[in-house]
């Protein structure tokens, strides 16, 4: 995540704003973000905003939906995190998307299971007051990768089949994959099926994902596969996009809309 | 927009089958019902009258059946607690929302994927007659202990076997069978919660918002303001979050374009209880195809 180089703003009323600079290292076929990243920005802007929507609780995300818009080539995604209902045990989130901060670039919509504060946690204090923040940056003079997935390590094996070690890179805080990872995992499968339907400019649109179990053992795999059949004439497909950790377990569920832009 | 009075029709014993009568769907559980992630089947008899020209049933109303299979399925996996569903996500497969493939009859395969302590996701896959599949949906609930406690079931679980009931009601185009009324531009739509159009819990099913949030979706696209068919415009894919009950009604279908992408339309629709001071009860996002 550090490769992004994201950063937020936190406001009064514990709303977030984020940006995300769009370089091609994560750009698809028409110059615009891909989803995994844009995924990553949502999951870690809408881990902050539950921090202070839970407390005291704690909150882990149980599902997430991303809708984009095609943006073209764009200097910085922004996305606008909001509340939609704290309820006992869920929290429901929004985040509208904008590219350059004016044109709507997509939505977002995420929940939250509301859980007793880990152990592991219970001292920790999380810095939650107003003001703009870096969440990560390249080290010194550290040149960005070319390839944001390749960097992380995802190997495609076969048409629609995407694996990744689980070292610390890819990792949360309590060593299983990070849910922003799930997301770029499940767009790369996703794309790696469209290629091969739609041609080189298939790119995945949108994300239903729903978070099962943590993933501790590796590898991670995801494996996309077609709803529906194949049609020659179409512009788009649908897939469904499982995340297995070694032991073949379910972690994440995904359905996925892939066009050709 | 006006506060019409409640139809009169569907009182009594229709509080909560309701939706089961108007869009029929025998359910049976697979297996001896010992499974502790159980499987289900429902086979839902298309009526004319709820389909469109080409005999395909509207994505909300597809919504509403895989939200009554997968939430009577999740209910199974918590006996003796039960469900209430947080979140419905649907996606149609693009090879089916024109032409042949995807009308008539479906089949609707359900699965619990995860049993956890406090929520359940189960999986839908929709098959035509020709066994093509054609939808897929995934459903979140949340487990909590009902007041007067679960339905009652017989394992495994056969249910909704019923006659054709001939109560005219039943044989309604759905924006009259779902008590639907234009707001005052396109995109506000009202639904007035029937008793027909509750659970046996008395709150407004599920399968009820989906089709008043994907009619406003779809009108808001096709710039009209009273609810019927949109000939040539259809949800392709949509997911609900449901985060308060709908009780008091009227309630308020609102929904705007985020944007466009070639001929898909990304539509926010929210749903609030204008009777409860206008509570958020549901935030969607769809996206809608122009065919």
């Amino acid at each position: 995540m550090r490769l992004l180089a994201m950063e937020s703003e936190q406001f009064e009323n514990g709303d977030v704003r984020g940006w995300l600079p769009v370089t091609p290292m994560f750009t698809g076929p028409d110059g615009g973000p891909r989803i995994g990243a844009i995924g990553m920005l949502v999951d870690a802007l809408g881990g902050m905003r539950s921090i202070t929507a839970a407390a005291p609780e704690w909150a882990f995300t149980a599902d997430m939906s991303l809708h984009l818009l095609p943006t073209g080539p764009i200097e910085r995604l922004q996305a606008d995190i909001r509340v939609l209902r704290r309820g006992r045990r869920t929290l429901v989130l929004e985040a509208e998307l904008s590219a350059d901060g004016d044109r709507p670039a997509g939505l977002a919509l995420l929940t939250f299971a509301v859980v007793p504060r880990p152990d592991h946690l219970v001292n920790i204090v999380i810095d939650t007051s107003p003001g703009r923040r870096t969440m990560s940056r390249l080290e010194g003079d550290q040149e960005p990768p070319a390839d944001y997935h390749r960097e992380l390590g995802f190997i495609e094996e076969s048409t629609g089949i995407v694996m990744v070690e689980l070292r610390p890179e890819v990792g949360n805080t309590v060593g299983a994959l990070h849910g922003g990872v799930h997301t770029a995992l499940i767009d790369e499968a996703a794309a790696s099926l469209g290629r091969t339907l739609l041609g080189p400019t298939a790119t995945t649109t949108d994300i239903h994902l729903a978070f099962m179990e943590l993933g501790f053992t590796g590898p991670m795999r995801a494996e996309a596969t077609l709803l529906g059949h194949p049609d020659p004439a179409a512009d788009r497909v649908g897939a469904v996009v499982q995340v297995l950790d070694g032991n073949d377990r379910v972690c994440s569920y995904a359905t996925v809309g892939v066009s050709a832009r | 927009m006006t506060d019409r009075p409640a139809p009169s029709f569907g009182e009594g014993n229709l509080r909560g089958v309701g939706m089961s009568h108007y869009l029929p769907m025998p359910i049976v559980e697979i297996g001896d019902g010992t499974a502790a992630l159980p499987t289900t089947r429902g086979q839902f008899s298309a009526p004319a009258h709820v389909l469109d020209s080409e005999g395909r049933l509207e994505t909300g109303m597809l919504a509403s059946l895989t939200d009554s299979i997968g939430g009577m399925t999740s209910g199974l996996a918590c006996l003796p607690d039960w469900i209430v569903t947080t979140n419905l996500g649907l996606r149609r497969s693009p090879d089916a929302i024109e032409g042949a493939r995807g009308t008539g009859d479906l089949t609707i395969d359900t699965q619990v994927m995860r049993r956890g302590r406090s929520s359940v996701v189960t999986r839908s896959t929709v098959s035509d007659s020709a066994g093509h599949e054609i939808a897929t949906s995934l459903i979140t609930c949340a487990v909590l202990t009902p007041a007067g406690g679960p339905p009652p079931f017989t394992r495994p679980v056969t249910m909704n076997h019923y006659e054709l009931n001939e109560d005219p009601l039943y044989r309604l185009p759905p924006e009259q069978f779902f008590s639907l009324e234009g707001g005052s531009h396109p995109g506000e739509m009202l639904l007035h919660p029937a008793i027909h159009l509750r659970n046996p819990w008395g709150i407004l099913h599920g399968g009820s918002v989906a089709h008043l949030l994907d009619t406003a979706a779809r009108c808001v696209v096709a710039d009209r303001i009273e609810p019927g068919p949109t000939p040539g415009i259809i949800v392709s894919d949509l997911v609900i979050h449901f985060m308060n009950p709908g009780r008091e009604g009227p309630i308020l279908a609102e929904a705007s374009v985020v944007g466009r992408k070639g001929r898909d339309v990304l539509v926010r629709v929210t749903a609030r209880d204008q009777g409860a001071d206008g509570r958020l009860m549901n935030a969607a996002a769809m996206t809608v195809r122009m065919l």
